[in-house]
C-alpha cells in the first residue's frame, strides 16, 4: 500500500519554494512524535557506565532471581538520564559516581569498579549514610533508578515477581500463602 | 462533487456521543456520514499496546520529559508511550488562553475519540441534578427533568452493560446493573466502618461500562482484569465507539465514516433557519468541501462543538449565527477534580488481590442533599480504592531485594469530583488573531474556578481525612493540588438547553434553538454539571435527541 504521507511529502517537495501553505502545513504535521526505543544517547564515558552496571547489581544482586545487570538496569538508567533528565539531575548522579570513585582511591587505591564487591558494599553504605562529600542526594536517587528500572524490566515483571497477563477473575481476599510473590500491575 | 442528498444525516465528531448519534440514527433508517479528525483506529487491530506489560511499551510507558513538555503540554500525565498513540498533539494543534487562566484542555486525535482512553465511571445523574438550578436560581433552568432521561438511561445501559449494585438511593438513581466487580476485604470492612461511624454516607461499588458478563451479540467479552483499558481493549470488555456502536453502525450498512476530517463550520440560512451545510477539511491533502444533509448531529466533544458553532458565521463577521443572545460559549463548566486523601487499613495482611480490577468503590455525595448551613453549594463524591503495594526496604542488596517480596500495608485512597456551577463569565470564544493550520481562529478560553469551588474543594478535603480517621484508617493525609480547570477532561456547557431561547443554545431536545435541524447531544449542552461522570448521560441524551430527530424528519417537521 502507498504511504499516503511518504506520497504526499514526494510531491511536495519536487514543488519546491512555491509550495501552496496548506500542503506544507499537511507535509510537516508529524501526529505522534517518536520515543527513542533504541540504544540510548550516550551520558556515560566507559568507565561510568562500567561503575554503574557494578553498583546497580550491588544495589539488586543476582540471587534465586537474576540481579540488576541481567535485567537491563544499566541501560535503562542511561536512557532515563539521556532522554529524562535535566542537566542538574544528570549531575546529582555523575557527582555522586565522582564520590564515590575518589573515595575508592583513597581507601582502596583503585577505582571503584575495580574494587571488590564487599568494598563497593562499603562505598555505597557511605553514600547512603551521607558520608561522601558532595554526594548527598546520590543514593536515594540511583536506588530510585535502579528499582524502578528492575521491577519494570521483564525480569523484575515475570521472574522477580508474579505476571499475571491475563487474571481473567478477581479475588479481593487472596491468601497470601498461595503466591508468596508480589503480582506485578 | 454533487453532495447533496448522498446524506440524511452528518454526524460530525465520533466519540462517546458521536458513535450513539450514528448507531440510532442508522439503525432507524437514516444514511449517515460521520466524520471525525482523528485516523482511524479498527477495533482490536489498531490496539498497539493491547495486552503489553510496561516492559514491552516504548520507555517503560513514561512520557520523556521534554517532550511531554513540548507536545503533549495540556494532558499534564494523561498520555504516556501506551496511549499517546490515542492522544493529540498539542504543538501543532493550539489553543490560547491568558497566562493566569490556564485551561489544560485535553483532547484525543483518533476515530473514537476519549471513548477510547475514558475513565468509564457511569453514574445516572440525579432528579436533584436537574432541578437545582431552578432551585437556587443559579444559571437557567433546564428544560427536562430526570423523568425525561430515566427511560434512555435505561436504553443505553441495556445495550452498552453497567456493572454496579442496588442501592435505591434518590441521589444516586440505580442503572440497569450487571454484577459489580467486588470490592476487596479491606473496602467491606471500611464500608462497615465508614457507614456505622457517618449515618447516611455510604460506601458502594463502583459503577462501570466495564462488563462483568459476556455479550456474545456484541462479540464481547466480559473484563479480564488486566486494568489496561486505556491500551484499547480487544476483548471489548469497556463500552468505545470501536467496540460498540461503530459495530452496529456499520451493520446497518448505511454508515459512511470519514476519518482525518475536520470540521471547521457550518454553512447556514438565516431566513429558513437552517444549518445547509458542513464545511470539512481533508487534513492530509488540505481539500475542503461542503457536504450537505437534511441534518447535522454536532458531537465533536463539548469544547470542539464550540469552537464549530462560534465559527459558524456571516462572511467577514466575526459574530456566530448562533451567538444572537450571548449565550453561546458561556457558562462552561469542568468538574473539580485536585482533593485526594489516602491512609492504611489495619489487619488482613494475609490477604493481597489478585486480578487488576478496573474500579474500586465510591462515596456518594453527601452534602447539600437536605438543607444545610454550608458555604458552598451543590456536593461531590469521592472515587477511590484499597489496594498493598510492594513494602518498601532500606538499604540495598539481597536482603531488600528479598524484603520487597513482602507486601506493605492495606492502604486506601480516594479523590473527589465536585460540581462547579455555570458562570456567564467562565467562557470561550475564538481568538481572530491567532489560526490553526486550517485557517480557523484559534479556540480561546477564559475559564476559572471561584469561591464555591474552592469551599467546595477545602471541604471535601476535610471530610475525606476525618471519615478515613473516624473510620479507623491511620497515617491519614490529604492534599489539594493546583486545579487547573479542564484536567477533570469533564469540560462541559457552552451550548446549553434552557426553556428559553433568549438565554439558551439548544431546546429539551438538544435541538438548536436557531435551526430545527441541527443538534447538539455532547457535553456543550449541560445547562449544570452535576458532580458524578457525565458520559452515561452524554449517550442517553443522544439516544433521545436520534428518537425525537428522526420522527420529526419523518413528520416532516425537519
Amino acid at each position: 500500500m502507498i504511504d499516503r504521507r511518504g506520497a504526499l511529502a514526494g510531491m511536495v517537495a519536487a514543488f519546491g519554494a512555491s509550495v501552496f501553505a496548506p500542503l506544507a502545513r499537511a507535509v510537516a504535521y508529524q501526529p505522534n512524535p517518536v520515543i527513542n526505543t533504541g540504544p540510548p544517547a550516550p551520558v556515560f564515558t566507559a568507565a561510568q557506565r562500567a561503575l554503574v552496571a557494578a553498583l546497580s547489581e550491588r544495589v539488586i544482586p543476582t540471587t534465586d532471581t537474576p540481579g540488576a545487570i541481567a535485567a537491563g538496569v544499566p541501560e535503562y538508567i542511561e536512557h532515563m538520564l539521556g532522554d529524562w533528565a535535566i542537566d542538574d539531575e544528570r549531575g546529582t548522579i555523575l557527582g555522586g559516581l565522582a564520590a564515590i570513585d575518589a573515595r575508592s582511591m583513597a581507601d582502596y587505591r583503585m577505582p571503584a569498579v575495580k574494587a571488590s564487591a564487599a568494598q563497593q558494599d562499603a562505598l555505597l553504605t557511605l553514600a547512603m549514610n551521607d558520608k561522601l562529600p558532595g554526594a548527598s542526594e546520590f543514593f536515594p536517587a540511583f536506588k530510585q533508578l535502579v528499582l524502578t528500572g528492575y521491577y519494570t524490566s521483564e525480569v523484575g515483571i515475570t521472574k522477580e515477581r508474579e505476571y499475571l497477563p491475563v487474571p481473567g477473575d478477581y479475588d479481593g481476599a487472596y491468601p497470601y500463602a498461595k503466591v508468596k510473590r508480589i503480582f506485578s500491575s | 462533487m454533487a453532495a447533496t442528498d448522498r446524506f440524511d444525516a452528518i454526524v460530525i465528531g465520533s466519540g462517546i456521543s458521536g458513535g450513539w448519534a450514528a448507531k440510532e440514527l442508522t439503525e432507524k433508517g437514516l444514511r449517515v456520514l460521520m466524520v471525525d479528525r482523528g485516523r482511524m483506529v479498527e477495533h482490536g487491530e489498531d490496539y498497539p499496546f493491547d495486552g503489553k506489560s510496561v516492559y514491552e511499551t516504548p520507555a517503560r510507558d513514561r512520557m520523556p520529559a521534554a517532550l511531554a513538555k513540548r507536545d503533549y503540554f495540556a494532558l499534564n500525565g494523561w498520555v504516556s508511550p501506551a496511549t499517546q498513540p490515542f492522544f493529540i498533539n498539542d504543538r501543532l494543534n493550539p489553543y490560547d488562553y491568558d497566562a493566569p487562566n490556564k485551561f489544560n484542555w485535553v483532547r484525543p486525535s483518533v476515530v473514537g475519540g476519549k471513548s477510547l482512553t475514558w475513565g468509564r465511571w457511569s453514574f445516572r445523574w440525579a432528579p436533584t441534578d436537574y432541578e437545582a438550578n431552578k432551585r437556587e436560581g443559579v444559571g437557567v433552568d433546564w428544560p427536562i427533568r430526570y423523568d425525561d432521561v430515566a427511560p434512555w438511561y435505561s436504553y443505553v445501559e441495556k445495550y452498552i452493560g453497567v456493572s454496579g449494585g442496588k442501592e435505591n438511593l434518590d441521589y444516586l438513581p440505580d442503572s440497569e446493573f450487571m454484577p459489580p466487580f467486588p470490592m476487596n476485604v479491606a473496602e467491606k470492612w471500611l464500608k462497615g466502618r465508614l457507614e456505622g461511624e457517618f449515618p447516611g454516607r455510604k460506601l458502594i461499588n463502583a459503577r462501570l461500562s466495564n462488563i462483568t458478563e459476556d455479550k456474545p451479540e456484541q462479540n464481547r467479552t466480559r473484563c479480564q482484569k488486566r486494568s489496561q483499558c486505556s491500551h484499547g481493549c480487544s476483548f471489548g470488555a469497556y463500552f468505545s465507539t470501536q467496540a460498540v456502536t461503530l459495530p452496529a453502525a456499520r451493520a446497518t450498512g448505511r454508515l459512511t465514516l470519514r476519518s482525518d476530517t475536520w470540521v471547521t463550520n457550518l454553512e447556514y440560512d438565516p431566513a429558513k433557519k437552517r444549518v445547509t451545510g458542513v464545511r470539512m477539511v481533508d487534513a492530509k491533502t488540505g481539500r475542503a468541501e461542503v457536504v450537505q444533509a437534511r441534518m447535522v448531529f454536532l458531537c465533536a466533544s463539548a469544547m470542539s462543538s464550540l469552537h464549530v458553532l462560534l465559527n459558524s458565521r456571516p462572511k467577514d463577521s466575526e459574530r456566530s449565527w448562533f451567538h444572537s443572545n450571548g449565550a453561546l460559549g458561556s457558562q462552561v463548566m469542568d468538574h473539580i477534580f485536585r482533593v485526594g486523601v489516602q491512609g492504611d487499613i489495619p489487619g488482613m495482611t494475609d490477604l493481597i488481590e489478585y486480578g487488576r480490577r478496573p474500579g474500586g468503590v465510591y462515596v456518594p455525595r453527601f452534602r447539600n442533599l437536605v438543607s444545610e448551613q454550608l458555604p458552598f453549594k451543590r456536593g461531590y463524591g469521592y472515587q477511590g480504592q484499597a489496594f498493598r503495594q510492594p513494602a518498601m526496604v532500606d538499604g540495598f542488596g539481597a536482603d531488600m531485594k528479598h524484603g520487597m517480596r513482602e507486601y506493605g500495608p492495606w492502604r486506601f485512597s480516594m479523590g473527589a469530583f465536585g460540581e462547579c456551577l455555570p458562570y456567564d463569565d467562565n467562557k470561550v470564544m475564538l481568538n481572530f488573531g491567532k489560526t490553526d493550520r486550517f485557517g480557523t481562529p484559534l479556540l480561546r478560553f477564559d475559564v476559572t474556578f471561584r469561591d464555591n469551588e474552592i469551599k467546595m474543594m477545602d471541604d471535601a478535603l476535610e471530610q475525606g481525612q476525618l471519615m478515613l480517621r473516624r473510620a479507623g484508617l491511620t497515617n491519614v493525609t490529604g492534599g489539594r493540588g493546583k486545579h487547573v480547570p479542564g484536567e477533570a477532561i469533564h469540560e462541559m456547557g457552552g451550548a446549553r438547553m434552557g426553556r428559553d431561547p433568549n438565554s439558551s443554545v439548544l431546546n429539551g431536545w438538544n435541538q438548536a434553538h436557531d435551526a430545527a435541524n441541527l443538534f447538539v447531544t455532547d457535553g456543550a449542552q449541560m445547562a449544570s454539571v452535576s458532580c458524578v461522570n457525565p458520559s452515561l448521560t452524554f449517550m442517553a441524551m443522544t439516544a433521545r435527541a436520534a428518537d425525537h430527530a428522526v420522527k420529526q424528519m419523518k413528520a416532516g417537521v425537519i
